[in-house]
């Protein structure tokens, strides 16, 4: 298995791209950085690195164990390479969006997006529990089909490093071909939204045609200010609560909770509650619908099930 | 330096680049603080902070840095400079105020987000109005 990571060789080059945005920054658009908050999210990369060799080497071990086990014997071509990029991009997009629809993944996932900031240096925010989810199982598959687990590692470090540059606003399009095929930093920027509209939208990783083929996608407008962050901001630029506030917020709230509801703050979508006194994204969807159906009325169709298990049934 | 971890290196030259781009970031006074200098602001940045919020009151800190915010519910929300940006909570039971040298002093009740100093007019209506939530 070769000895290659592509994510650490890219590092000079991450950090050469956020001097050159911030340069930007200073000459157009001074709001764009906040040092504090750069700082936050860089530390937050550095940390997940460190998580990363702690517990990397674990998953890698799962896997290629895991590899005995499969069905076809891919070895190590370029079109196998490319293919398993497109397939492990694929399952980015389905952990992604698991990231976001399910509050014990979200808790991890969540680090990515709490800052008000998007900007290039929040691309290297990056959780430190990623580990305590289930993301790996989604990438299983591709193990048991038969490509190599140093491969899917490889390609995940590429997909990692495609999706660095669409962190910034100082780009506005892409040409339309690159738009329609590629996630872009337009796409992504709807990614980051709080805006109702916009909210759970984008989960693609390099290929925008997942969220066209699974109903999730959402173009930029250029009437609409986007609002970054998350629904409820942190306010606070303390590096050790922003990495576990959601955790901390589970665990206090199945604490809290009646014995049957216990188990619906982990798996149920971010902003559930069993008494109704917070808000999921489609119910602040449907509110802001509600508040201007005519104007909304394409939004509202658009709609989409995206967590089975909250659909199950109201909160009492 | 052949004794020292590969990792450990890494680790090192990634914290010093951190610092050096937060440094430069610093220098180049990136990241102005956004002031609240008109009740609309004020307005503009509660509806930011929570979605359909439509304040029939405004109390804007005379500074910018702060301000509440009452619906035709009751409801009070409260918004604070969170470095360019503004971050606010909806006060619930767990806020508290009180008035000290002729300011006001809410507690959200969160100590993360922490106690909010606000100059503001008539001070006492604002602490009662929070009481009674």
């Amino acid at each position: 298995m070769p000895d290659f990571s592509p994510t650490e060789l890219a590092v000079p080059g991450f950090v050469a791209l956020v001097l050159i945005e911030m340069i930007w920054a200073w000459r157009k658009r001074r709001e764009a950085y906040e040092p504090r908050d750069t700082l936050t999210s860089l530390a937050f990369g550095l940390g997940s690195t460190v998580a990363g060799l702690l517990t990397g080497g674990l998953f890698l071990a799962l896997f290629l164990w895991a590899w005995q086990f499969r069905l076809f014997d891919i070895g190590w071509s370029w079109w196998a390479f490319a293919l398993c990029f497109v397939l492990d991009d694929l399952a980015y997009y389905w952990v992604h969006r698991f990231g976001h629809r399910v509050r014990w993944f979200w808790a991890s996932h969540v680090n990515h997006h709490s800052s008000q900031h998007y900007n290039l240096s929040t691309a290297l925010r990056q959780t430190w529990t990623g580990f305590l989810t289930l993301g790996f199982a989604f990438k299983l598959p591709l193990v048991l089909i038969g490509f190599h687990p140093g491969m899917i590692a490889i390609c995940a470090g590429f997909n990692l490093i495609y999706q660095f540059w669409i962190h910034t606003e100082a780009i506005h399009r892409m040409p339309r071909w690159f738009e329609a095929v590629m996630n872009t930093p337009s796409h992504h920027r709807v990614h980051h939204a709080t805006n109702p509209r916009y909210l759970d939208r984008n989960y693609a990783g390099v290929f925008i045609i997942w969220d066209r083929l699974f109903g999730t996608f959402e173009a930029e407008r250029d009437d609409e200010k986007i609002r970054y962050g998350i629904v409820k901001q942190l306010g606070s630029f303390n590096l050790i609560w922003a990495v576990f506030h959601e955790w901390i917020g589970i665990a206090e709230d199945v604490r809290r909770a009646p014995w049957r509801h216990k188990l619906s703050y982990l798996l149920r979508e971010p902003g559930w509650s069993h008494d109704g006194s917070r808000q999921t994204s489609d119910q602040i969807r449907a509110d802001w619908i509600a508040r201007s159906p005519a104007a909304n009325k394409v939004a509202a169709n658009k709609v989409a099930v995206e967590n089975a298990i909250a659909e199950t049934g109201k909160p009492t | 330096m052949g004794d020292i971890p590969p990792d450990l290196l890494q680790f090192a030259g990634s914290l010093g680049a951190i610092l050096l781009l937060a440094g430069i970031a610093w220098s180049l006074k990136l990241g102005p603080r956004r002031r609240l200098d008109s009740d609309d602001e004020a307005r503009e940045a509660g509806a930011e902070a929570l979605d359909g919020f439509v304040p029939i009151a405004v109390a804007r800190d005379r500074d910018g840095e702060a301000a509440l915010l009452r619906d035709d519910e009751g409801r009070i929300l409260l918004l604070r400079q969170h470095g360019s940006h503004f971050a606010g909570r909806l006060l619930g039971d767990t806020a508290s105020a009180r008035i000290e040298d002729g300011a006001l002093i809410v507690d959200s009740g969160e100590r993360r987000y922490g106690v909010v100093r606000l100059a503001i007019d008539q001070p006492e209506a604002w602490r009662d109005a929070i009481a009674r939530l």
